[in-house]
């Protein structure tokens, strides 16, 4: 499928602000999921952009405003077209006894331990056991870690903020996209399964903002989306922006300026089916 | 022990220099050799210790206690608001090293630096160790010093690991062994040479014939290495060195570096980050800095991409790295290589990586993280020092006291759970050396920090080094943060000893120059504030003099009115309560009297002469980098003199008039070094102008209050206030008559001839204005020259003389008018200077 994304995102200030720097994390990347036919970036005030590939291959956009300014605006336009590699939920490729494999990938590592939203930690240890009773494959147990989060957690907006720990969301037991997709990690790595985090768009959803959801790894396939805000596997639908350990990784918009702390944040985005 | 050997040993002791010397039993001695002798690299010291005899060797210790004091050696401990500033603790013994000991130390070293140098490079690029299995990925992914966003970030075959320490120790058996490495800001080097400094002139004898290696060569060679850094080819590359400010532990090592090495001493506020390069910003501008000796940790650096809480960075700095237009040394990431786990994997890294055997040995080290050392480390966890292997919140065991039961089953859970976080290492036994214990000679626990530097021709060894002694005997851990001390380390020579200094070489062309790097904003302000200080102080010493002179204990209650003025002024600038706080002060005498003496010496009065001497040394530090050592000197010297009466304030008022007069002293040195050996630029002018602008605010608080009191016209009011304007002198020569209200407020406001007028000290900063960058770029006056227009035409115009016909309410004539408008005005020039020049210093906010 192809789509045409519009993200925008504004920030106002009350009085001018200076020496802003900022880092922007909004390229779709490419891969045997999606290919991305064109990709802009507008800033506003108009800047210089650099970029570069940081740890986890996503991009990574850089500008700085130095002068006074009260607000900024980042659009990104991005014609992306997607197909599934979405494996069913009923599918068994790989035992649970091919995890300590994973140990030894190096690019699994990292998605096998604690992060900043992130955490071991026993409750959710017993309750990625008590979910998965009975299963002996990696991507059945990932699927029942899905649907316990799915059926367990309501989806409440306003109920976090985008700094949320994952130990506060499984005590409130509510959430949006983001804390289920922290917990789903958190359930995971505890079953020693690796677990990366991945920002995004839902083609389908009506609410226009990004989305988040997870990849497990499963031997000899690779990394695969589950969504346990929809409680299904990823598929077309899903347009993936960056992945990283948590959201800490893949912030969309994030900086630093010097100024005041009286700002309003707005954003939009847009997404089309494109023919 | 054979016979032979107790009787020698025995003949040593009746040395009376080693009458208290106990050897440790178990561990190595530096000083006495198996044979109860003293070792041969002793020998020449020890000698020279006992020609100078017990008395001078006391006089040497003492001068070494002063000379610490007045050089002004100072650590800072952290979360104690008094300890700041703790003077060092130098041992004036040195500790001694023979030639053929050293190359073997050297080697090991140089060897151990190459080998973290690699696996750095290749954990921040290819990580092909981990690849294959050489070092577990535990060991790096879950560091929090891995720092991913510096993951890639510089070509492979840069130098990572610019300047590298080891903390060594010695074994009983006379091996050394490293315990630590310091790869990410080894400390130190700036209190190694200032402990050579003075080891050196205090037992000047002994160095000069025990053929001491310098040190001096360490630091051109840091310097060459910091210029060859520079990603841009220019002439005169710029190196700043990057410090996170006067409260770190080192703060002074960092100015003392800075200055010794040539370096702006910055601030992370001072630099700033445009199209990926790096500037400082200067009174003139930017200027771009192309090179970054920093003493802030890894994870500060930028606010952007590493933590973004910190206010110590520079934001955008990482990407100017990436980009490739400054070099940070050392690098930044090189945090994660000082975790003790490392120890365990290097001698199969060096077999690895340089094909060689480890040539000196690391403290036996137990990684958790590989389930055979876990399990060796539970079952043997009493003999063991276990502590977090990384960076955390986690506590380490305390290794001096016996674990409980309990303590011990809590600590086995914790490794049960998260095994890669633990690291186990064997409990060292320091070797002793002898320290000076005030009589004699005792031994105590050393250890030696020992420093690299990285030049294009491989890793060089300093031949010296930071030797750290404990406060007792048999200690097992030495930290100038509970109590050791530091020596200089001396490195014998079996040749002749290399002369070399760090001005530059002989016969090379200058260009000559007339001024030096542009100063930075921050610097600018601190020269600003000090000048303030240094009148304030000044002014509020001759306010309480003139009142003191005037009172006396038996002074009856019609003495009031006439100290009036001068009490009010006090009030004013917040040397003394206001009225209505404590009434009794204008009432009762020998409330007065307290109150006056509290004004000078209470350090918890915020006005009081003693707290403004420890702002003004306080300022004195911000810009040692860039002032004579003299003038530093000076401060401290006051700082101390008002120090002496700590515990009461029982004094007579003539004692403290005493006092008062030497302060008075100090500050007149003050301002004759500043103005005798301060070049006429940047930091000169804004020194002056601060001081110009404080004296104009006492003048006019003093004469303000001199015209509300119903008393203005009495002479001995007038007499304060020519006493207090240091013009009485003038005065008298010039009216040989009482004093004359017109004819006083004319010399001591619109005299323009007069150094201590009002008129003269606009007329000063009208001139420094005029020299001040971008204050000519617009055709309108700017915001400060506006109010200084204001504030002469003001005064120019005044006629004082009409006031004689006045007998009340002299505020009110125009002389009082004046007054009132200026010290209105005064605030407003202050901001508008600050709004200019030093404004970039708001506070940096995240989103």
């Amino acid at each position: 499928m192809r789509f045409q994304i519009v993200h925008r995102t504004r920030y106002a200030y009350a009085s001018p602000v200076r020496e802003s720097f900022n880092e922007i994390r909004l390229k779709p990347v490419t891969n045997e999921h999606q290919t991305v036919e064109s990709f802009l970036l507008k800033i506003l005030p108009p800047s210089r952009l650099r970029h570069y590939e940081d740890f986890y291959k996503n991009v990574v956009h850089h500008f700085e405003i130095p002068e006074p300014h009260t607000s900024v605006l980042v659009e990104a336009l991005t014609t992306v077209s997607t197909r599934s590699i979405a494996l069913p939920l009923d599918a068994t490729p790989a035992a649970l006894s091919r995890l300590p494999e994973c140990d030894r990938t190096e690019r699994c590592f990292d998605y096998l331990l604690p992060s900043r939203y992130v955490e071991w930690d026993p409750e959710a240890w017993r309750l990625a056991v008590d979910s998965t009773q009975g299963t002996a494959d990696i991507w059945q147990a990932a699927v029942a870690v899905m649907r316990f989060i799915h059926g367990s957690f309501r989806y409440t907006p306003l109920s976090t903020h985008v700094h949320t720990h994952m130990r506060q969301v499984i005590q409130q037991r509510q959430g949006v996209c983001q804390d289920f997709a922290h917990v789903m990690l958190g359930l995971c790595r505890s079953l020693k399964i690796p677990a990366l985090y991945v920002s995004g768009y839902l083609a389908t959803e009506s609410a226009s903002a990004t989305h988040a959801w997870i990849e497990v790894f499963v031997p000899d396939v690779g990394w695969r989306g589950l969504d346990p805000t929809h409680n299904c596997a990823v598929d077309e639908n899903y347009v993936k922006i960056a992945v990283g350990r948590d959201y800490a990784d893949v912030t969309p918009v994030s900086g630093h300026y010097k100024g005041t702390l009286d700002r309003r944040m707005e954003v939009t985005v847009d997404i089309r089916r494109a023919e | 022990m054979t016979e032979a050997t107790v009787k020698s040993s025995a003949a040593e002791q009746r040395r009376p220099l080693l009458q208290r010397y106990r050897t440790e039993p178990g561990s190595y001695d530096e000083l006495l050799g198996a044979d109860g002798r003293v070792r041969p690299n002793y020998e020449t010291l020890i000698r020279g210790l006992e020609e100078l005899g017990p008395d001078e060797l006391k006089r040497r210790a003492e001068t070494c206690r002063r000379l610490v004091h007045e050089q002004g050696i100072t650590y800072n401990v952290y979360g104690d608001p008094l300890g700041m500033e703790r003077p060092w603790q130098l041992d004036p013994v040195p500790f001694i090293l023979g030639a053929e000991e050293w190359r073997k130390i050297e080697a090991g070293l140089i060897q151990r630096a190459q080998l973290l140098n690699r696996i750095m490079a290749d954990c921040y690029g290819p990580q092909e160790l981990i690849r294959s299995s050489w070092l577990p990925p535990a060991l790096v992914f879950a560091q929090p010093d891995f720092l991913r966003p510096l993951h890639g970030s510089q070509p492979g075959e840069t130098c990572f690991l610019h300047f590298y320490a080891a903390d060594l120790a010695r074994s009983p058996d006379g091996r050394w062994w490293v315990i630590s490495d310091r790869t990410q800001i080894p400390t130190g080097t700036g209190y190694t040479l200032a402990d050579r400094l003075v080891t050196s002139r205090i037992l000047p004898e002994a160095f000069r014939e025990g053929g001491v290696r310098r040190l001096a060569g360490f630091y051109r060679d840091a310097q060459a290495m910091l210029s060859e850094l520079a990603p841009r080819r220019t002439d005169r590359p710029r190196v700043v060195l990057l410090t996170p400010g006067p409260f770190n532990e080192t703060y002074f090592e960092q100015a003392y570096l800075a200055r010794y090495l040539g370096y702006s001493l910055c601030e992370g506020q001072d630099l700033t980050v445009r199209d990926d390069r790096v500037f400082l910003k200067t009174l003139s501008g930017l200027e771009p800095v192309d090179v970054i000796l920093r003493r802030v940790d890894d994870d500060f650096c930028d606010p952007l991409e590493l933590r973004n809480e910190s206010m110590l960075g520079v934001p955008g700095l990482v990407e100017a790295v990436r980009a490739g237009n400054v070099t940070v040394a050392n690098a930044l990431g090189g945090g994660l290589f000082q975790s003790p786990a490392f120890m365990a994997f290097l001698p199969g890294l060096c077999r690895h990586v340089l094909g060689e055997e480890m040539k000196l040995p690391s403290v036996a080290t137990w990684w958790c993280g590989q389930k055979s050392a876990e399990s060796y480390v539970a079952e043997h966890l009493d003999e063991l020092f276990v502590k977090p292997a990384f960076r955390s919140r986690l506590r380490g065991v305390d290794p001096s006291a016996a674990l409980t039961a309990a303590a011990r089953e809590e600590l086995l859970r914790q490794i049960r759970f998260q095994p890669h976080r633990w690291v186990a290492q064997e409990k060292v036994e320091l070797s002793a050396a002898p320290s000076w214990s005030g009589e004699g000679l005792v031994s105590r626990p050393v250890a030696l920090r020992v420093y690299l530097v990285a030049t294009p021709d491989g890793y060089r060894v300093m031949p010296g080094g930071l030797a750290r002694v404990a406060p007792d005997a048999g200690g097992r851990f030495i930290s100038m943060q509970r109590g050791g001390a530091a020596k200089d380390t001396w490195i014998l020579s079996d040749g002749p000893v290399e002369d070399v200094t760090l001005l530059s070489v002989a016969g090379q062309e200058v260009e000559l120059r007339r001024v030096g790097n542009n100063l930075p904003s921050r610097l600018a302000d601190n020269y600003f504030w000090l000048g303030r200080y240094a009148e304030r102080t000044d002014a509020t010493a001759r306010l309480l003099r003139a009142t003191l002179l005037r009172f006396s204990p038996e002074s009856t209650g019609h003495a009031f009115p006439l100290l009036e003025p001068l009490l009010n002024t006090l009030v004013a600038q917040g040397q003394l309560p206001a009225t209505e706080d404590q009434p009794e002060l204008r009432t009762n005498a020998e409330a007065l009297e307290a109150g006056l003496l509290a004004a000078i010496f209470d350090p918890s009065r915020a006005g009081s002469l003693r707290s403004l001497a420890g702002q003004l040394q306080r300022l004195g530090m911000l810009v040692r980098d860039r002032s004579s050592n003299d003038l530093w000197r000076v401060l401290r010297q006051l700082d101390d003199r008002l120090a002496t009466p700590t515990s009461s304030l029982v004094m007579l008022a003539g004692d403290a008039i005493g006092v008062l007069n030497q302060s008075l002293l100090q500050l007149a040195s003050f301002h004759g070094l500043a103005r005798e050996n301060m070049t006429r630029a940047q930091g000169w002018r804004f020194l002056d102008m601060g001081g110009r602008l404080e004296r104009a605010i006492y003048l006019c608080s003093l004469l303000n209050a001199a015209l509300h009191s119903p008393e203005a016209d009495n002479p001995s009011v007038l007499e304060a206030v020519l006493d207090v304007a240091d013009s009485s002198i003038t005065y008298r020569t010039r009216y040989n008559l009482m004093p004359n209200m017109a004819a006083v407020y004319d010399l001591v406001l619109l005299d323009d001839t007069n150094p201590r007028s009002l008129l003269f000290q606009f007329n000063q900063l009208v001139k420094h204005f005029e020299k001040l960058p971008r204050e000519r770029e617009n055709a309108l006056p700017s915001a400060g020259q506006r109010v200084l227009i204001e504030c002469v035409t003001r005064l120019r115009l005044l006629d004082p003389r009409p006031i004689n016909r006045l007998r009340s309410r002299w505020h009110e004539s125009d002389v009082g008018r004046v007054l009132a408008e200026t010290l209105r005005d005064l605030p407003r020039l202050s901001d508008a200077i600050a709004v200019n020049y030093f404004a970039h210093s708001t506070i940096s906010r995240s989103r």
